[in-house]
């Protein structure tokens, strides 16, 4: 076999080597945790810390490799498919922006609290539901209580009690009780409760000598004074009483200057009537200088507030949307960001009851585009970037990309054919199946026969459940598409069965069966903290080149390529149609079965149920990138599984569900199928080109290869 | 675990509560089975149910959810599910002329496309799922849909004796099970007596000669997905608002490529594919209700899938059979004997399905071995040996019946030339075969003390009755066939 370049071949080997090398430079440089401000030594030093970094070196290689192959391989179309995946990828940016269009609701959700600050007297004193206990002609005391005065705010139409009585039971005080509005007319006046009275309050009243207003309707809404004090017999006598101000309707005021912050949680997920804003009133006098907080609880919160001051007429006094830093450091530990909202140092005009209004600051549409583009850059860069952001993700996708090449090697070959069977999944299950029992039935065995006898096994169970389908299409003319459908599912519940019922141990709490023997193991070249790259990586390169040999040369390669291209003219032509296509999709199942124990044997090092969710479905996104060429399926595997990656680690950094992955797949295949829609656009550019050509009346280009 | 546990079990199954069950569940592969197989007969067949049905059933609880604020309470509480299940089907019909544009306009596979319509449909729906509800499971939480009306029958038919029976199997079942009833015969009657139904089969029978005698086949090949898509958004309407409200991830969980396969088992037409549904629904119903014995519930999940491989041969087998008997037929002239031919083909037809059944006993059989602890509690007093050993005999006697029918499988004159003998090998077979069931059924009846006698005699009865139905009064009357046939 002669090797010749052409000019042609050479400026693609080219292009290949640099995108190649480039690829090489720019993964190993995430994979070792390099950085541009790294010293040339200190760069060997990282690199050689890094566990098992020949091996990692080596995938790369091979990474770079495969990036030639396909470059060289699909010439022109490498274009395509590459652009098929951009234009997929940008659909997904599209998908994931719709995910993130609500991104912004973290600016209004989160658990707030507000606080009354302020050095002024309050001008209330006593509220609703509270009990103050005083003691009165304390002899130790300079200036002796002999009297008490208390002010509350209220609401018209508000029914009140107050009662004044002794701390003790048998105390001898005999108390009276005023109640007066803010003009100090008298509303109510009461020596004694009676006995009617006592009952009512029996858990306040104790002795003939309390006091109580019992069901005062407030006139109007405003302040009130309560006067307590001893009658004149008991006047001088030492002794504590409780003064209590008891109604069943809410309290006009939910704060007072000094008091616990108040707060809530704004928009809370999962609840019907979510929180948006919320309102608090307090009692304040003229002249009064209040502060007022409003600040998300707890800091890892980004809600953004904002608060406002109103008067009893409803005017507003104060706004805030931010803090400035400088208040932010005065105001800590409350403040902890400028988003928190403070009205600072503001003196009430009147007395009267002020409003306090604290809610997320609204965002205006601009802003919120700007936070979902953010957070969907966000979302992306965990997607692109993600699987080589740790040395740990990137054996993940080199491992899932190992399994995929071998998933897309197998439904290259059918497809090759022009054989539509989706049964690698069934095989799979069958070769994790067999070659999961002959590690754990033979784990004594030399390791050096074991693992090979166990891949054998794995290749042959596959060989065989590709066999079915391949006779039933062959000779009996049944759809290999709906007979592989089925035989996948007959083998998923056979394996479930087999697990559920003879591997899993009895006492195990969940379905899959013992460690595999470590002799029953493939050998890892790579292990990163457990996460591990095995010898499937030798394994599957000899695939590879093997399944390039059989279709490229080999007379059954011959066979396939001509029942792909022509069943009919492959039959008149002499070819064994019946038989080869048999062959083709055992040969196709026996790769599927050693996809399957790469992932028994290799990567869950058991079995477990649901061991492939659908990835024969994906291996045929792999094989239909590769335009089912078997030199450029490492490619499109390791592209794929690096998107299957990013996904993942997309749905853990970033909250957006992998199922924007299964968006950008459908459309690879709907674009990388849709054969029209390349003949359209050549259809133009040679409309351009002969309109160019007989213009200059140059003589035609040579037709470019491939396509 | 006794004995008492299967007869209730037994009970269970064969009852009209059984019955009611399997067409419940029935519908939503009934629905879009029939969707494949118009797009099948169009020679388009529609790989895309999957997706269709998820992305009908999703649209379908969305817009009944939003009917309660769009209409009055009144006019939504009639017409909201309507509604809904109107804008699905929309959406289904929507969904396949995509798969149509990219197969029929750019050229796309089939297939291929298909596939990719499958992941649209399950990513999609997550993906406005969680835009709507934020919720990424099931939109329960978040939409508050509406139920499909269910279909009272008139009360007085529960009184008359055997009409009681229907009456319970048929009483108070959604109307889409009807529906879906239904479309059976209006497929039927579109695909072999309407014109356009006509000519969609001619289309899939061969699209050349179709479009040389003016059929215009990519129009028809539209239609026909379009039809695939309103009968796979039905089934998908079923499920998320025939019997639930809600819509959940992935909920078809494979019923579209069931739904592939059914038109196969069926014998390519839509009764037989009705049948092919409900064999499905059968195992589907069977495995939830013998859920309380421990028979892995994997097999009865199984064995439709076996049956559905063993169709696809069967039918294979049979269409080779046509087209020899065809052939003879033109060879033969006035010598050919038709009505002994059509004997053999329908026996041919017994012979498959005794060794198809036979196959399923080789299953039973592999299971009750490797799974022999989920077999125990059947009988009382059984231990893992005797699974083994019943099991054993099981799939000895399934061997040897597949055995001695497999000659005439594969040389159907034998049967014409050794009727006796294969007459005691189908009868023989069949009679195994429906004494067993005859003799559980009578179990659960009051004859229960004669359950074993009656069972013999009555399968021995029905079998005989059936193989001369089947043809064997044919080859009675003519019992060496024609010459030429030898």
């Amino acid at each position: 076999m002669t090797f010749k370049l052409s000019r042609q071949q050479l400026q693609l080997l080219t292009v290949g080597i640099i995108a190649a090398l480039l690829l090489v430079g720019a993964i190993s440089w995430k994979a070792y945790g390099l950085s541009a401000d790294m010293s040339p030594r200190e760069m060997r030093d990282a690199i050689t810390a890094t566990v098992d970094y020949q091996a990692i070196l080596f995938v790369n290689l091979l990474i770079g490799f495969s990036t030639l192959l396909m470059i060289m391989q699909l010439r022109g179309d490498a274009l395509r498919v590459l652009l098929t995946v951009g234009v997929a990828l940008i659909f997904g940016y599209l998908m994931t922006m719709l995910f993130n269009l609500d991104a912004s609701v973290v600016f209004s959700r989160g658990e707030f609290r507000v606080s009354l600050l302020s050095d002024a007297v309050p001008l209330t004193s006593i509220n609703y539901g509270d009990e103050l206990t005083v003691e009165l002609n304390d002899p130790r005391a300079e200036t002796p209580i002999t009297e008490v005065t208390h002010h509350f705010t209220g609401t018209a139409g508000d029914v009140v009690s107050v009662l004044a009585f002794g701390a003790e039971r048998r105390s001898k005080l005999n108390m009276q009780l005023t109640l007066l509005d803010n003009a100090g007319n008298v509303l109510q006046e009461n020596l004694d409760a009676d006995d009617a009275q006592k009952r009512t309050f029996r858990r306040y009243l104790q002795s003939d000598g309390d006091a109580v207003v019992e069901g005062f309707v407030l006139p109007a809404t405003g302040f009130y004074t309560i006067i307590a004090k001893p009658e004149a017999d008991t006047a001088d006598v030492n002794a504590e009483f409780t003064l209590a101000l008891l109604s069943d309707n809410a309290p006009p005021v939910t704060l007072a200057y000094g008091s616990d912050p108040v707060g809530g949680i704004f928009n809370k997920e999962k609840t019907d009537a979510p929180l948006t804003t919320a309102t608090y009133k307090f009692s304040g006098g003229k002249g009064d200088m209040v502060t007022i907080l409003a600040y998300a609880f707890r800091g890892e919160t980004d809600l953004d507030l904002q608060v406002t001051l109103k008067d009893a007429n409803g005017e507003v006094l104060a706004a805030n949307n931010d803090a400035s830093a400088e208040q932010v450091e005065s105001y800590r530990p409350q403040l902890k960001s400028t988003q928190d909202a403070i009205i600072q140092n503001v003196i009430l005009p009147a007395d009267g009851i002020y409003t306090i209004t604290a809610r997320p600051e609204p965002l205006s549409s601009s802003a919120q585009l700007r936070e979902t583009v953010r957070a969907t850059n966000k979302a992306y860069d965990a997607f692109l970037f993600g699987p080589l952001s740790r040395l740990n993700r990137w054996v993940i996708w080199i491992r899932d990309a190992l399994t995929l090449i071998m998933l897309g090697l197998a439904v290259a070959i059918v497809f090759r054919a022009e054989q539509f069977s989706l049964g690698s999944e069934g095989q799979l299950y069958f070769g994790a199946l067999v070659s999961a029992i002959i590690g754990l039935y033979f784990g004594n065995v030399p390791k050096t026969i074991l693992v090979p006898m166990a891949l054998l096994s794995a290749a042959t169970a596959g060989f065989l459940w590709g066999l079915l389908p391949g006779a039933l299409k062959a000779y009996l003319g049944a759809n290999e598409l709906v007979s592989t459908l089925m035989l996948n599912t007959i083998a998923t519940r056979f394996y479930e069965m087999v697990l559920t019922f003879q591997l899993k141990p009895p006492d195990a709490g969940y379905t899959s069966s013992e460690w595999i023997p470590n002799n029953g193991l493939l050998a890892p070249i790579i292990d990163v903290n457990g996460d591990q790259i095995t010898i499937a990586v030798f394994i599957l390169i000899a695939l590879v080149l093997l399944a390039w040999v059989m279709i490229q040369r080999t007379p059954i390669g011959y066979e396939i390529r001509m029942i792909g291209a022509n069943i009919k003219f492959a039959n008149y032509g002499g070819v064994n149609t019946r038989r080869t296509i048999m062959l083709t999709m055992a040969i196709s199942g026996a790769i599927a079965g050693l996809a399957g124990a790469h992932l028994a044997m290799g990567i869950h090092r058991k079995l477990i149920l649901n061991i492939s969710v659908g990835l024969a479905f994906e291996g045929v996104v792999v094989a239909l990138l590769a335009r089912n060429n078997p030199l450029v399926v490492p490619f499109t595997g390791l592209l794929y599984a690096y998107l299957r990656t990013g996904a993942q680690m997309m749905e853990r950094d970033a909250n957006i569900s992998a199922e924007v992955v299964r968006i950008i797949q459908a459309v690879v295949i709907l674009l990388i199928t849709a054969e029209a829609l390349v003949s359209l656009f050549q259809q133009r550019r040679m409309k351009q080109r002969d309109k160019l050509m007989s213009s200059q009346g140059d003589t035609p280009a040579p037709a470019e290869g491939g396509a | 675990m006794d004995s008492s546990i299967v007869q209730n079990v037994l009970q269970g199954i064969f009852s009209a509560a059984f019955l009611a069950s399997i067409l419940r569940v029935a519908t939503p592969i009934l629905l879009p089975s029939l969707g494949a197989l118009i797009s099948d007969r169009a020679g388009v067949i529609n790989i895309g149910l999957e997706g269709t049905m998820l992305i009908a059933a999703f649209t379908g609880v969305v817009f009944s959810a939003y009917a309660r604020d769009w209409f009055a309470a009144d006019i939504a509480t009639t017409f909201g599910p309507w509604f809904g299940m109107l804008l699905g089907v929309l959406m289904g019909v929507l969904v396949a002329l995509l798969l149509g544009f990219f197969h029929l306009k750019l050229k796309a596979s089939l297939i291929l496309s298909g596939i990719a319509i499958n992941f649209l449909g399950q990513a999609a729906t997550v993906v406005v799922m969680y835009e709507l509800t934020g919720d990424r499971g099931t939109t329960q939480g978040g939409l508050k849909s509406m139920k499909m009306p269910f279909i009272q029958l008139p009360e007085f038919l529960s009184d008359i004796p055997v009409v009681s029976f229907f009456f319970k199997v048929f009483d108070n079942q959604s109307v889409m099970t009807w529906i879906a009833i239904i479309a059976v015969f209006v497929v039927w009657y579109f695909l072999y007596r309407t014109p356009i139904g006509i000519h969609l089969r001619a289309v899939g029978e061969n699209p050349n000669a179709a479009a040389s005698v003016g059929i215009r086949v990519q129009r028809i090949r539209y239609l026909a997905l379009a039809l695939s898509g309103v009968l796979a958004a039905l089934g998908g309407v079923h499920l998320s608002m025939g019997y639930l409200t809600f819509f959940q991830n992935n909920m078809s969980s494979g019923r579209g490529y069931i739904a592939l396969a059914t038109p196969y088992l069926g014998g390519g037409n839509p009764i037989g594919t009705g049948f092919a549904a409900f064999i499905f629904a059968f195992f589907e119903a069977l495995s939830i209700r013998i859920g309380t014995l421990d028979i892995p519930s994997m097999l009865p999940q199984m064995l439709p899938y076996i049956a559905t491989i063993m169709a696809l041969v069967i039918y294979a087998l049979q269409s080779q059979l046509t087209v020899r008997v065809r052939t003879l037929r033109s060879a033969e002239g006035e010598m050919f004997d038709a009505s002994f031919w059509k004997a053999i083909q329908q026996l041919s037809v017994l012979h498959m399905f005794m060794a198809m059944i036979a196959v399923l006993g080789i299953i039973v059989c592999l299971s009750m071995y490797s799974a022999p602890d989920g077999f125990k509690s059947l009988v009382q007093g059984w231990d893992e040996s005797d699974v083994r050993v019943y099991g054993g005999v099981i799939g000895l006697i399934s061997l040897g019946l597949i055995l001695v029918n497999l000659p005439f499988m594969l040389k159907v004159e034998r049967i014409g030339h050794k009727i006796w003998y294969s007459a005691a090998t189908s009868i023989a077979a069949l009679w195994l075969y429906l004494g067993l069931l005859l003799m559980l059924f009578l179990r659960t009846t009051a004859l229960k003390e004669v359950s074993g006698i009656g069972g013999i005699i009555l399968g021995l009865a029905f079998a005989a009755a059936f193989w001369v139905l089947m043809g064997g009064r044919y080859l009675l009357q003519n019992p060496r066939g024609t010459p030429a046939a030898a």
